[in-house]
């Protein structure tokens, strides 16, 4: 397995490359660039054609887009992130200030949605035909079928602005610093993300968890005369378990990325947040960088879930 | 015979239409270069039905580049809504019903789409097609790449029609970027220059006041831009934010607002807490290219002297008197004694100096300022690099002298906006990468106000600066949050009673915050119009 691992490893170097070539390349072909996006049109409409060279020279623009990302990536192997063009802030602090909010509620909706989809997907399959397992099926469809946003406004609607539960967005409130501040500001971001992903994880969790009971070692273990919670549970479960953690386990850079709308419409200050405005504003070396970290987790949890599947599922074997 | 007869038809509709007319005429194979086409598209477009029904009434009519005021004459013509006469001025100047017109556009808003359909209706029943498209991408080269010949060149630009705005902080602003070469759309005009020229030729506004009239006299005939409405502002408040009687003004800049003095609601704890919005997402923006938009540049910067809510001057700041010389063609600041950035360090004259020999460099500056220190003696070679010298700039203990090479009407104007900035923080600094210092990440000012945390893009707290010259503020703290005007964000914050102060031109959010009962809003008129730019230069 070790093998396997390290094999694996290597060849994201040659993927990670060609990925990023290709996000370079795309936001070489989108029109626009730093300078223009820095400068509204009232101020840029005063300013002279020598004026603009100097400061897309200054930026470094006028360099080729071969010149260019060759740089970029020389000072990438090197540790140098580099600095957001907008506001020259280095990208490595932009990174440790956003990444822990956003990694924040990516975990804990993915927690919530695993363990909720889960329970509700294996119980879903064990009463198959009840009406418990119809309404979950079609809670689950409704909970896929919406956009997570739509979830977001109702719920702020709801629970912030009607009821005053809750805090309309942000991560904390000026003043309140401690754990306990920070999870009113959490519920409601995270229960919208992790309403989605558990409508998905009950769906996937129910066929497998089926499908897994009419394999013939359930058969066996009935025969045994083992009891039924320990047939479901040890037999079937650790089964269906694995497609579920297949599932899982690509959902987490799906978060990360996915979290983007839900931190716009929360103020939740994260990466997604960021990558918005690094998009609007052509700020290629943030936006390289977080389209980077967003493939990089893809691949590795890629990597995880293989590593995990052979865990879990003794008929896997890595080679 | 009937030619006879329509001739005459059409020269007796000439003159009720206005004197003008018969003589106007293309200046080139553009038709929109031709004023009666501009007149007819102007006749076409009912701005009054636009104004009630699109803007709810949240908007004036505009009848002159200029707003209403002491410097607009009597007389305008006001393009009344007449598609007859529309029809009447496209067929006199032989208008080719196969052409469309293309406008462009850059606001992202839906109101602005809305708008863009109301207007390619209405030219539509007079006979012009029109399509109308959002500019992407590098939106200021798409709209103001100039023609290399200034006066009868081939457009350098794609559009026909642009849907712009120009937000003036002096009365000039309208005017000025029409001097020869300065557009992309405009071809150069030896009389419109004379007529630029006289408003730029003094200071004192009763002598400014007939060359406005003269200038949008000449304007109203011509309309190398359609004024179509003037943008409302709005300022909204919550009704636990007391302003103890200091009044109302255009908020987009800087003017003596008394936030020293303003007063809250004591929170559960006993503390006047305020929220706001405009705190900077990934880095605090230079307060020297849009001068008073954001709570920083307001709160956290002092300038030399202040405005009143018009932005007339009304008194002095970090200065403790200034004198103008007699020609208007200097002015000197003598500084208040003892004043200190938030961090403890004297300010001083030689931040001054600093300051504005920095912004000459920085290409991000707004054109007021960036016009008055270009006045000043070597400020232009000093701003092109071909001087490391100003000598207009001199300074005698805590006296700074500006002496100037050309008069600046908008001098005075631009030391009640532009603020210092330390220089002990920023003189390493590349002036074109100012914007990217380390200095904006939590900026030291000098204002009644300094940054006391920051949670980027999260929210900023500031408390008053407790050696403010001004005396201290009673506000215990402002907190600002980063949503903007037209940003949903700022309509939750206020539903949660979490914001107190801010303005917006959004006429969406003036109908949402009028009806909380928690809010109150305060309509301002600003110098803001909204207008469409005719592009008369010949075509490839």
């Amino acid at each position: 397995m070790l093998t396997y691992v390290i094999r694996r490893i290597l060849l994201l170097i040659p993927m990670l490359l060609t990925i990023s070539f290709l996000v370079y390349t795309a936001l070489e072909l989108t029109p626009g660039d730093a300078v223009s996006a820095l400068i509204n049109p009232e101020l840029a409409s005063r300013l002279t054609e020598a004026q603009f060279y100097e400061l897309r020279e200054s930026y470094g623009l006028n360099k080729s887009f071969i010149t260019r990302y060759g740089i970029w990536l020389g000072n990438v192997m090197q540790g140098n992130f580099g600095h957001s063009l907008a506001g020259g802030v280095p990208i490595s602090t932009i990174f440790l200030d956003r990444l822990p909010a956003t990694l924040e509620l990516s975990l804990v909706a993915l927690f919530f949605s695993t363990v909720l989809g889960c329970i509700l997907g294996t119980y879903s399959a064990l009463k198959r035909g009840s009406i418990t397992d119809s309404s979950l099926t079609v809670i689950g469809m409704v909970g896929v079928s919406i956009p997570e946003f739509f979830f977001g406004l109702v719920a702020l609607l709801i629970f912030a602005l009607n009821l005053g539960w809750l805090p309309v967005g942000g991560r904390l409130l000026p003043g309140y610093e401690t754990i306990w501040d920070r999870i009113p500001h959490i519920v409601m971001p995270a229960m919208v993300l992790s309403l989605m992903m558990t409508a998905g994880v009950m769906r996937y969790a129910r066929s497998s968890m089926l499908d897994a009971l009419t394999r013939d070692f359930i058969t066996t273990a009935r025969s045994k005369g083992l009891p039924e919670w320990r047939i479901n549970l040890l037999h079937g479960f650790r089964v269906a378990l694995t497609p579920v953690v297949v599932l899982i386990g690509f959902r987490l850079p799906v978060l990360i990325g996915g979290s983007v709308i839900i931190e716009q419409v929360f103020q939740w200050p994260g990466l997604g947040n960021e990558f918005i405005g690094a998009v609007r504003g052509s700020d290629y070396p943030l936006v390289m960088m977080i389209a980077l970290f967003s493939v990089f987790t893809v691949l590795m949890a890629s990597l995880i879930i293989d590593v995990l599947t052979a865990l879990i599922d003794p008929r896997v074997r890595l080679s | 015979m009937f030619d006879k007869i329509l001739g005459v038809a059409l020269a007796a509709a000439l003159l009720s239409a206005g004197p003008n007319f018969a003589t106007a005429q293309a200046i080139n194979s553009e038709p929109l270069s031709d004023p009666r086409v501009r007149q007819a598209i102007a006749y076409a477009i009912d701005m009054d039905t636009i104004v009630e029904t699109l803007l709810e009434g949240k908007a004036i009519v505009a009848d002159s580049m200029l707003p209403n005021g002491p410097h607009k004459p009597d007389g305008l013509n006001p393009y009344a809504y007449d598609p007859a006469k529309a029809r009447e001025l496209l067929a006199l100047a032989n208008w080719d019903s196969g052409r469309e017109l293309d406008m462009v556009y850059y606001y992202g808003d839906q109101l602005t789409a809305d708008l863009m359909a109301a207007v390619q209706s209405y030219l539509s029943d007079v006979g012009v097609k029109m399509s109308y498209r959002k500019l992407e991408g590098d939106v200021g080269a798409q709209l103001t790449t100039r023609p290399t010949n200034p006066v009868d060149g081939i457009s350098n630009i794609a559009w026909d029609l642009g849907y712009g705005a120009a937000a003036a902080t002096a009365l000039q602003e309208y005017y000025n970027p029409y001097k020869t070469g300065g557009t992309s759309h405009t071809p150069g005009n030896v009389e419109l220059d004379g007529l630029i020229d006289a408003i730029n030729a003094t200071a004192n506004p009763d002598e400014q006041r007939p060359a406005y009239f003269a200038i949008q006299e000449y304007w109203n005939k011509n309309l190398d831009a359609l004024p179509l409405y003037y943008q409302q502002l709005f300022i909204y408040e919550s009704k636990k934010l007391n302003r103890n009687g200091h009044g109302y003004g255009n908020e987009q800049y800087n003017y003596d607002f008394g936030i020293v003095d303003w007063t809250m609601e004591p929170d559960a704890n006993g503390k006047q807490v305020m929220y706001t919005n405009t705190a900077p997402p990934q880095f605090f923006e230079n307060p020297w290219a849009n001068l008073g938009i954001w709570i920083t540049s307001k709160v956290v910067f002092d300038k030399l002297l202040t405005a009143d809510g018009s932005l007339a001057v009304n008194g002095v700041q970090l200065a403790e008197s200034y004198s103008v010389g007699k020609d208007g063609m200097s002015v000197s600041f003598t500084l208040k004694d003892g004043l200190t950035w938030h961090d403890g360090s004297a300010l001083t004259v030689a931040d001054i100096e600093w300051s504005v020999k920095t912004a000459l460099r920085v290409p991000n500056i707004h054109s007021v300022v960036s016009n008055t220190f270009k006045s000043i003696e070597g400020g232009q070679e000093y701003s092109d690099g071909s001087s490391d010298e100003i000598a207009g700039i001199t300074t005698d203990g805590n006296t700074i002298t500006f002496s100037m090479a050309v008069l600046d009407p908008n001098m005075l104007l631009t030391f009640t906006q532009f603020p210092p900035l330390p220089m002990a923080h920023l003189k390493d600094v590349d002036p074109l990468q100012l914007q990217q210092a380390a200095y904006w990440q939590k900026p030291i000012g000098s204002g009644p106000f300094k940054i006391e945390e920051v949670q980027m893009n999260d929210f900023v707290r500031y408390v008053p600066f407790e050696n403010y010259h001004g005396g201290v503020a009673q506000i215990d703290e402002i907190v600002a949050w980063p949503s903007l005007d037209g940003d949903g964000n700022l309509l939750k914050n206020a539903g949660a009673g979490r914001m107190d102060y801010g303005f917006t031109k959004n006429v969406a959010d003036v109908g949402a915050l009028e009806a909380m009962d928690n809010m109150r809003v305060v309509a301002a008129d600003i110098p803001y119009t909204r207008m469409i730019w005719f592009n008369k230069f010949a075509r490839k």
